[in-house]
């Protein structure tokens, strides 16, 4: 066989783990994430409901990017994918942070359950025992909208996304042990029920976390827009890491520009699934017309609000579109990375999309107008990013550390390294 | 020169196939993909141009080898779509917010028609997106499919190297490249030479097959016929758009259409007039409505009627009419009716500030309309009407407003005056007015 044939690379000459880097990023990170809490828990006094939004915002970000790695790791086993198993590790150590995720929520759990300040009244309406009573339509909703079942629900979804995770993580662990091929048929007959057990709890907890905040609103597809971010915030943040790791001179090896390819591919798939998911929700309560849905998106026709749903149409679907479409710059990483950190900067805004914009009473009798976007607001969305996104890299890199970067005795991953697109 | 040059051990003899005698190129089979791609590389540095590799499956590496270029199909898919969105862009704008007959010349077959759906704009993006999409899917994946077929000189109905029985293993496990007998630099003894120096399990002469590549002529006449047979409906279009016709159309579908019951105007010979529908007993040119009229419709009360007697506005209400009793329940009734009929341009508190009324002026506002601000019933000049005066309005209509008569019964219309009479007590309310118990209660705070 001549040396072109099949590309073989010496996996015991790889440099698999980053032990020896991942103390040196996960104590600042970890440092930076106390202090961008501190920084939040100190703004909110001077507004409560503003440090609420924006921790909403940071933690539905996270918590989506999370969830798309669970989701790449599931449809990985379930359609016995070979060309990922250099990367699934990544992905493996992303799904490690929902337990802290899941302790993230107490953040406005606690305050609901603890009897519900102001702010979190005007974060989730429905948590506001006189307001309900003055709303027929929410009267209606108490038998799933209340505080109790509410947590209980979330319990249920991070019990679900935890076990899943864990599971899984543990499996591929063994397998690095043990090399045992049975593990990954193991993998594949769980991943299709898991996928079913997936579908749900997402489409519940986006409905719970998101839809809720505009309790007099519904779209039956909301589940299906919210995965649609997950999923593409998660190739994104891969197509980024596997870059660091390569400029960290990690899996230099290992991972090819047939792998960026494919992650290019995925993200672009996704772009546009996230566009034709907005414009079939968008299109149809414009074209029925009815009050009670377009109140939704009226307020984001609103200044300043209408300037973020023009940024989601032009930044995120189309600037996306054009960058992503090309098979050039998916096979040059320099390219495709500053491409997944554009999009994955418009899956933020896409979440903050989602939770900041709301409607406000306008005097006792007034019509409901659009809230105003404050200084504080943005301050806040800044200093929880760092928070969250802090103890997130803390969490994900601390991870890292532990294990190699490989599944290295996966029985597919001569495939994944052998991988070439067509 | 023998055809074949190195025998194969082979189980099967071929049928000797029939004879051309021209040679088509020369076929050299490999027997692994690595060999294959040394001598495509070889081949291609040789300098030829008409040739090919062939193997049953995609071999990583091969088309360096062989040197194919990056398709630019892409970007003929890429035009093509764009050229979809457009189309898709242009035909709604086209056909739905033009107005028939906006420009003269245009054939009234190629008009558009500026249709109101769903009190939609008539030129609105979202509901274009779907079609814009459509189309552009529709004219890329058409661009890329026969795209695809002409850049590959497709369909061709006739290989030489499909008559070769060698070729046959190209689905399995064969590896070839054949060379084109019309290659610049074909020469058919020196190229053989050039093969067999690459270790081939052998080389084989391939010959011009009897049944040429070109389209067979019958396929090209079936073609042109169908296409043809295609051309009638449309024929048929133009023909009725451009013709007049006394028989009715045709009626595939029945749906119950035609029932055994007589409509009006239809014929009925078994009248001496041969009119199905009947007119009133006693009907003459003169009087054309007959001599008698239908219970309970003559319509005689004036006061519950039409609310003037002698030519005056009455001032009471029809006391004598069991229809009108002035009672909570009338009042009632009153208000309901009052918000279904007035409150969209009056208000439901009768000042003129109803929502059709607030939306109108702010039309009239910005897009120059005539709209007339509907008026505050509980103004003083609309308190001294009498109720004769505002059940005449109702029934009537006055100024801009639309006559009501035909949509409300009498006695409702009567209910509403009632009721309005009520909305000008409340607006005009002095404390006095309140029940003496809730006068306490006001004093007491």
């Amino acid at each position: 066989m001549s040396s072109d044939v099949i590309r073989t690379v010496d996996i015991s000459r790889e440099r698999v783990r980053i032990d020896d880097l991942a103390p040196r990023i996960a104590r600042p990170a970890l440092w930076a994430g106390a202090a961008g809490l501190a920084a939040s828990v100190l703004l909110g006094l001077a507004g409560a409901e503003s440090f609420f939004r924006a921790y909403l915002v940071n933690y539905g970000f996270f918590l989506a990017l999370t969830l798309g790695a669970l989701f790449f790791v599931l449809i990985h086993h379930a359609t016995r994918a070979s060309w990922s198993v250099a990367v699934r590790r990544i992905a493996e150590h992303f799904t490690g942070t929902l337990p802290m995720l899941a302790a993230l929520s107490l953040v406005f759990l606690v305050p609901m359950v603890l009897g519900a300040p102001a702010a979190i009244h005007a974060l989730y309406p429905w948590t506001d025992a006189a307001h309900v009573a003055g709303d027929p339509f929410l009267r209606q909703k108490t038998a799933y909208l209340n505080v109790p079942f509410f947590v209980i629900r979330l319990m249920v979804y991070f019990s679900v996304w935890c076990g899943l995770a864990q599971w899984f993580y543990t499996m591929s662990l063994r397998q690095d042990q043990s090399g045992e091929g049975a593990l990954t048929l193991q993998m594949q007959k769980i991943a299709p029920p898991a996928l079913i057990a997936y579908a749900l709890t997402v489409t519940f907890a986006a409905v719970d976390l998101l839809m809720s905040l505009a309790p007099h609103w519904y779209s039956t597809i909301f589940g299906v827009y919210f995965f649609s971010g997950c999923a593409l915030a998660f190739y994104c943040t891969l197509a980024i890491t596997m870059y660091l790791l390569q400029g960290a001179g990690r899996l230099t090896g290992a991972i090819t520009v047939e792998h960026y390819h494919d992650v290019g591919k995925f993200a672009f798939g996704f772009v546009v699934f996230w566009a034709y998911i907005a414009y079939s929700q968008y299109m149809l309560m414009w074209y029925a017309n009815l009050p009670e849905e377009t109140a939704w998106y009226h307020v984001r026709q609103q200044p300043p609000w209408l300037w973020f749903s023009l940024l989601l149409l032009f930044g995120h679907f189309m600037a996306s579109f054009l960058v992503l479409i090309s098979r050039l710059p998916k096979r040059r990483p320099p390219v495709l990375v500053a491409g997944a950190a554009w999009v994955l900067a418009m899956c933020w805004f896409d979440v903050f999309w989602l939770v900041l914009p709301h409607a406000e009473q306008n005097g006792v009798h007034g019509p409901p107008v659009a809230a105003k976007l404050h200084a504080l607001d943005v301050l806040q969305c800044l200093t929880t990013l760092l928070g969250v996104g802090g103890l997130y890299v803390w969490r994900v890199v601390s991870r890292m550390g532990r294990t190699a970067l490989l599944p290295q005795r996966d029985p597919r991953l001569e495939d994944s390294l052998a991988f070439e697109n067509y | 020169m023998a055809d074949v040059i190195t025998t194969p051990r082979e189980r099967h003899k071929p049928p000797a196939p029939p004879r051309t005698g021209r040679v088509a190129g020369l076929l050299a089979e490999f027997d692994s993909p690595e060999a294959l791609k040394d001598a495509a590389r070889k081949v291609r540095e040789a300098g030829y141009t008409r040739w090919d590799a062939h193997a049953p499956y995609p071999v990583h590496g091969i088309d360096a080898a062989v040197g194919i270029r990056q398709t630019r199909l892409p970007w003929v898919v890429m035009g093509f779509g764009t050229l979809g969105c457009v189309t898709g862009l242009w035909l709604q704008w086209w056909t739905n917010a033009t107005s028939y007959a906006q420009y003269p010349g245009v054939s009234t077959f190629l008009q558009g028609y500026d249709l109101i759906v769903s009190g939609k704009p008539f030129w609105s993006l979202p509901a274009n997106i779907p079609i814009i999409f459509e189309l552009t899917v529709l004219f890329a994946a058409a661009a890329a499919t026969f795209g695809m077929l002409l850049a590959n000189n497709l369909p061709l109905f006739s290989q030489p190297v499909f008559h070769c029985r060698r070729f046959m293993r190209v689905t399995t496990d064969g590896y070839y490249i054949t060379i084109d007998a019309s290659d610049p630099r074909f020469r058919a003894a020196p190229t053989a030479d050039f093969l067999l120096a690459m270790h081939p399990v052998a080389v084989e002469q391939l010959e011009e097959p009897h049944t040429p590549a070109a389209t067979p002529p019958v396929a090209r006449r079936t073609f042109l016929f169908l296409s043809l047979l295609a051309l009638i409906p449309l024929g048929l279009i133009a023909v009725a758009r451009n013709s007049k016709s006394a028989t009715p159309r045709i009626h595939p579908n029945q749906d119950m259409d035609n029932q055994v019951k007589y409509k009006a105007q239809q014929a009925l010979p078994r009248f001496a007039d041969g009119r199905a529908m009947r007119p009133p007993v006693g009907a003459t040119p003169e009087q054309p409505l007959g001599l008698t009229v239908a219970r309970g419709e003559l319509y005689e009360d004036d006061h519950f009627y039409r609310g003037i007697v002698n030519g005056a506005f009455v001032t009471s209400f029809p006391t004598h009419r069991l229809e009108v009793p002035l009672n909570p329940a009338l009042l009632r009734r009153g208000q309901e009716r009052f918000n279904i009929y007035c409150a969209p341009c009056h208000g439901r508190d009768g000042s003129g500030n109803g929502i059709v009324n607030l939306r109108a002026v702010e039309l009239s506002g910005t897009l120059g309309g005539a709209w007339v601000q509907a008026i505050d019933l509980t103004d003083d000049e609309r308190r001294g009407r009498s109720h004769g005066h505002l059940f005449n309005s109702i029934t009537n209509g006055i100024r801009t407003m639309p006559p009501y008569g035909d949509q409300i019964p009498p006695a409702d219309r009567w209910a509403i005056v009632a009721y309005v009479r009520a909305l000008q007590r409340s607006a005009n309310a002095t404390p006095a007015d309140l029940p003496p118990e809730v006068q306490k209660e006001v004093q007491a705070r």
